[in-house]
C-alpha cells in the first residue's frame, strides 16, 4: 500500500527535499504510520548499504596485475631490465616527494631559502639539506642506469634491433628530459617550498624512469 | 633504358603475396613486421585478404591459433622485411608490431587497435574500445576513434582528431594536438612540445595538460563549469575570458580559479611556456592561418 | 604523512612493491565493487585492469582526496567503460519496473530465504548501479545522470525503486 508521499521517501532520506516539501512530508509522517514504517526501512537500507561485506576474490589477482605492469615475469630478459630499473632511484624520489609534502607549509624547516641543494648538504638541519642529499643519490642512481641503457642500446644497435638513427633520436629524448630535470632544479633551488616545482620535479624524474624503462625493452626485446 | 633495367631487377628481387582466407567473429588480428609498410583497410567481407611485397627468398605466413590469425614473414636468416596491404572486416580487432621499424596505417575498423613500432608514424581512422598506439620514433595520429584511448611516442608528436572517449596521450619530444574531442577523461604531458586541446569540458570531467618547455593551450567555452589550475615557473598565463582569483587561491607559481560552478576540474602546467584559455574555435583558426 | 600517503609517493615513482601494498589493502572493496556493479563472472579480469590502469594513472593522484576514493572513481570509469564496449548500455533502463516487482515480489516469501545481496544482484543493472553509485559510493545524482547517460530524475527514481525492493530483504 503507497501513498503519493512513499515516492518522496528516499528524497527525504537523501536530503533532497526543499523546505517546503519537507515540512508538509513530515506533517504527514505523523500521521502516517505505514509511512513512517517505510522510511525506518529505507534508513536501514541505506545504512546496510554501506556495511556490505568486503572480502578479497577468491584467487589472488596480484601476480596477473605485476606481470601486466611489468613487475614481474619470468622471462629472464624481462627481469634484467627490470634490475637496471632498480627501486632505488624510485625510493629515493618518492622519499623525497614524502618529505616535502610533510614539510609544505613548515616554514621553519627552511633556515634559508636562498641556498641551492648543491651547496647545502652539509647544513646543520633543515630540509634542504635532506633534499641535496637524496638528490645526489638519486642522480648517481640514474648515472649508474643510463651506463646500462647505453650498453642495451649498443647490443640493440648490433644484433640489428635497432637503427643508429633511432640510437640517436634515443639519446636525443633522454637529453630533452635532463635538461628539463636540470631547469626544474635549478627553480626549486631557487624556491625550495614550491608544491608545484616539487611535483613538475618529481614528474619529470618519473618520466625519466619511464623512458628508461621503455628504451630498455625496446633495446632488449626480441622479435 | 636505366629506367627498364631498374624495373627488371625490382621483378627479380621482389615477389608478391596475395591471399585470402575466411575469419569468423570472435577473432582477431595479429600482424608482425620486422620492417616496411603495414597498411589495413577494413572491407565488408567475412574474409582477410593480405598482399604482401617482399624478397623472393621471404615467406609470409598465417597461421591461427585459438582466436588470434597472425601474420608474419620469416626469411631463411630470421624475420623479413614486408610491404603489407590487408583488407580485414571492420569487426575485426588488430594488432600490429613493427620492430626495428615499420609505418603503420590502419582505416575503417570499427574493433579495438594496439599498434606498437620504434620507428615509423601510426596513422589510424576510426577504432573501438580499447586503442592503444606506440611509436618510438615516429607520429603518431588517431581520427574518428571512440574508446578507451591511449597514445604514445618518444620523439614525434601526437595528434588526435574527432575522437571520444577517455584519452591519455605521452610524448618526450613532439607536441601534442587534440582537436573536436568528446571526453571526461583527458590527460596529455609531453617535455618539449605545445599542448592544444579543442573539445568538451565536461562536468565531473577532468582534464590535465603538462608540458616543460611548451605552450598550453585551451579552448574554453564562456559559460564552461570548471575549475581550472594554473602551475608555471617562468611562464605566461593569457584568458580571453575575465578571471577573478579568490583569497588562498594563489600562491608563488600556481592558482586556481572557478568558472561557472566549477564541475570540471582542468589542470594546466607548464613549466616554460605559455598557457591560454582561448575561445573554442580559435585553435583551428590559428591552425589554418 | 600516513603509511598510505607514503606507499602512494612511492608507488608513483615506480616502486611495486609499494603500489602491492596499496592493491592488497584496497582490493576487497574494489572488487565488492566490480563484482556488484556487472555481476558477472569478470569481476576477477576487470579487478585488474582497475589496478593496471591505477598504475597507469597514478601520476595523476595529487592528494586533494583520498586514495581510496580516487581509486574507487576510477574502478568506476574502468566498470562503465567495459560496460559501454560491451553494447550493454541501450538495454540497462528499459523493463525494469517490472523486474523490480519480481524482485520485490520474491520478498514476500521469506521462506526463500533471498538475503541483501542476493536481492542486489538481481535487481535490474540501471537500478543496481544507480543503488551502488549513490549509497555505496557516495556519488550526487546528478554525478550518476552524466556517468550513465540518463537524467537526474532517472537516477532518483531507479535508487527509490531499488531501495523499496531491497528493504524487504534487509537481514531480520
Amino acid at each position: 500500500m503507497q501513498d503519493q508521499w512513499t515516492d518522496r521517501l528516499s528524497e527525504y532520506v537523501d536530503g533532497d527535499l526543499d523546505a517546503a516539501q519537507r515540512s508538509t512530508l513530515e506533517a504527514h509522517l505523523v500521521d502516517c504510520g505505514q509511512c513512517r514504517a517505510t522510511l525506518a526501512d529505507l534508513r536501514r537500507v541505506v545504512d546496510r548499504a554501506r556495511a556490505m561485506d568486503e572480502r578479497p576474490p577468491a584467487r589472488d589477482l596480484w601476480p596477473g596485475i605485476a606481470g601486466r605492469i611489468g613487475l614481474s615475469t619470468d622471462d629472464l630478459a624481462v627481469r634484467r631490465t627490470r634490475r637496471r630499473i632498480s627501486f632505488t632511484l624510485p625510493q629515493l624520489i618518492a622519499a623525497c616527494v614524502a618529505l616535502i609534502a610533510v614539510s609544505a607549509g613548515t616554514a621553519r624547516l627552511v633556515s634559508n631559502k636562498a641556498s641551492t641543494p648543491s651547496t647545502t648538504a652539509s647544513a646543520p638541519s633543515g630540509l634542504t639539506a635532506v633534499q641535496a642529499a637524496l638528490w645526489s643519490k638519486a642522480d648517481s642512481s640514474a648515472d649508474q642506469e643510463l651506463d646500462e641503457l647505453r650498453l642495451a642500446l649498443a647490443e640493440g644497435q648490433r644484433s640489428g634491433q635497432l637503427n643508429p638513427a633511432t640510437v640517436r633520436k634515443l639519446e636525443g629524448s633522454l637529453a630533452v628530459i635532463d635538461s628539463a630535470i636540470a631547469e626544474a632544479k635549478r627553480a626549486l633551488a631557487l624556491d625550495p617550498q614550491s608544491p608545484y616545482l616539487n611535483h613538475h620535479l618529481a614528474d619529470t624524474m618519473r618520466r625519466k624512469l619511464e623512458f628508461l624503462r621503455e628504451a630498455n625493452r625496446v633495446a632488449t626485446a626480441r622479435t | 633504358m636505366l629506367f627498364a633495367l631498374v624495373a627488371a631487377a625490382g621483378l627479380m628481387l621482389n615477389q608478391d603475396t596475395d591471399t585470402t582466407f575466411a575469419v569468423r567473429q570472435g577473432q582477431r588480428l595479429e600482424v608482425s613486421d620486422f620492417g616496411g609498410s603495414v597498411v589495413i583497410k577494413s572491407w565488408r567481407q567475412g574474409s582477410v585478404r593480405v598482399r604482401a611485397t617482399h624478397g623472393s627468398r621471404d615467406r609470409v605466413t598465417v597461421s591461427t591459433e585459438g582466436a588470434t590469425v597472425s601474420i608474419s614473414a620469416s626469411s631463411r636468416h630470421g624475420p623479413a622485411m614486408v610491404d603489407y596491404e590487408i583488407l580485414a572486416p571492420a569487426w575485426m580487432p588488430i594488432s600490429v608490431s613493427g620492430s626495428p621499424s615499420a609505418e603503420v596505417t590502419i582505416e575503417g575498423s570499427e574493433a579495438e587497435i594496439a599498434v606498437e613500432t620504434v620507428e615509423g608514424a601510426v596513422t589510424v581512422i576510426g577504432g573501438r574500445g580499447n586503442i592503444a598506439l606506440k611509436s618510438v620514433e615516429g607520429e603518431v595520429s588517431l581520427t574518428g576513434a571512440k574508446g578507451h584511448i591511449e597514445l604514445n611516442s618518444v620523439d614525434g608528436s601526437i595528434t588526435v582528431k574527432d575522437c571520444s572517449g577517455d584519452i591519455t596521450a605521452a610524448t618526450v619530444d613532439g607536441e601534442i594536438s587534440l582537436l573536436d574531442i568528446e571526453s571526461s577523461d583527458v590527460d596529455a604531458s609531453t617535455v618539449d612540445g605545445s599542448i592544444e586541446y579543442d573539445g568538451t569540458i565536461t562536468d565531473g570531467g577532468r582534464y590535465r595538460l603538462t608540458s616543460h618547455d611548451g605552450d598550453v593551450s585551451v579552448s574554453m567555452p564562456e559559460r564552461a563549469n570548471a575549475s581550472i589550475s594554473v602551475a608555471t615557473f617562468s611562464g605566461s598565463f593569457d584568458s580571453y575570458l575575465a578571471v577573478t582569483l579568490g583569497p588562498g587561491q594563489k600562491s608563488k607559481h600556481r592558482f586556481t580559479f572557478t568558472l561557472g560552478s566549477g564541475g570540471a576540474r582542468v589542470e594546466l602546467e607548464s613549466f616554460d611556456g605559455s598557457i591560454r584559455l582561448v575561445r573554442p574555435g580559435q585553435i583551428h583558426q590559428q591552425n589554418e592561418e | 604523512m600516513d603509511g598510505e600517503a607514503a606507499d602512494v609517493a612511492l608507488a608513483q615513482s615506480g616502486d611495486g612493491r609499494a603500489f602491492e601494498r596499496l592493491y592488497r589493502n584496497h582490493v576487497p572493496r574494489v572488487h565488492g565493487l566490480v563484482r556488484r556493479m556487472l555481476d558477472s563472472a569478470d569481476a576477477d579480469d576487470v579487478t585488474q585492469d582497475v589496478f593496471v590502469r591505477a598504475w597507469e594513472k597514478l601520476h595523476t593522484f595529487r592528494g586533494e582526496a583520498a586514495f581510496g576514493t580516487w581509486l574507487h572513481r576510477l574502478a568506476v570509469n574502468v566498470i562503465l567503460g567495459r560496460r559501454k564496449t560491451v553494447g550493454g548500455e541501450r538495454k540497462r533502463f528499459h523493463g525494469d519496473a517490472d523486474m523490480l516487482d519480481e524482485v520485490a515480489g520474491r520478498h514476500e516469501a521469506p521462506e526463500h530465504g533471498v538475503d541483501f545481496e542476493d536481492a542486489l544482484s538481481r535487481l535490474p543493472e540501471g537500478a543496481r548501479q544507480v543503488f551502488l553509485l549513490h549509497d555505496v559510493e557516495g556519488y550526487r545524482h546528478e554525478e550518476i545522470a552524466q556517468l550513465l547517460g540518463i537524467v537526474p530524475g532517472t537516477s532518483k527514481s531507479q535508487l527509490h525503486h531499488a531501495r523499496m525492493a531491497l528493504r524487504k530483504h534487509l537481514d531480520r
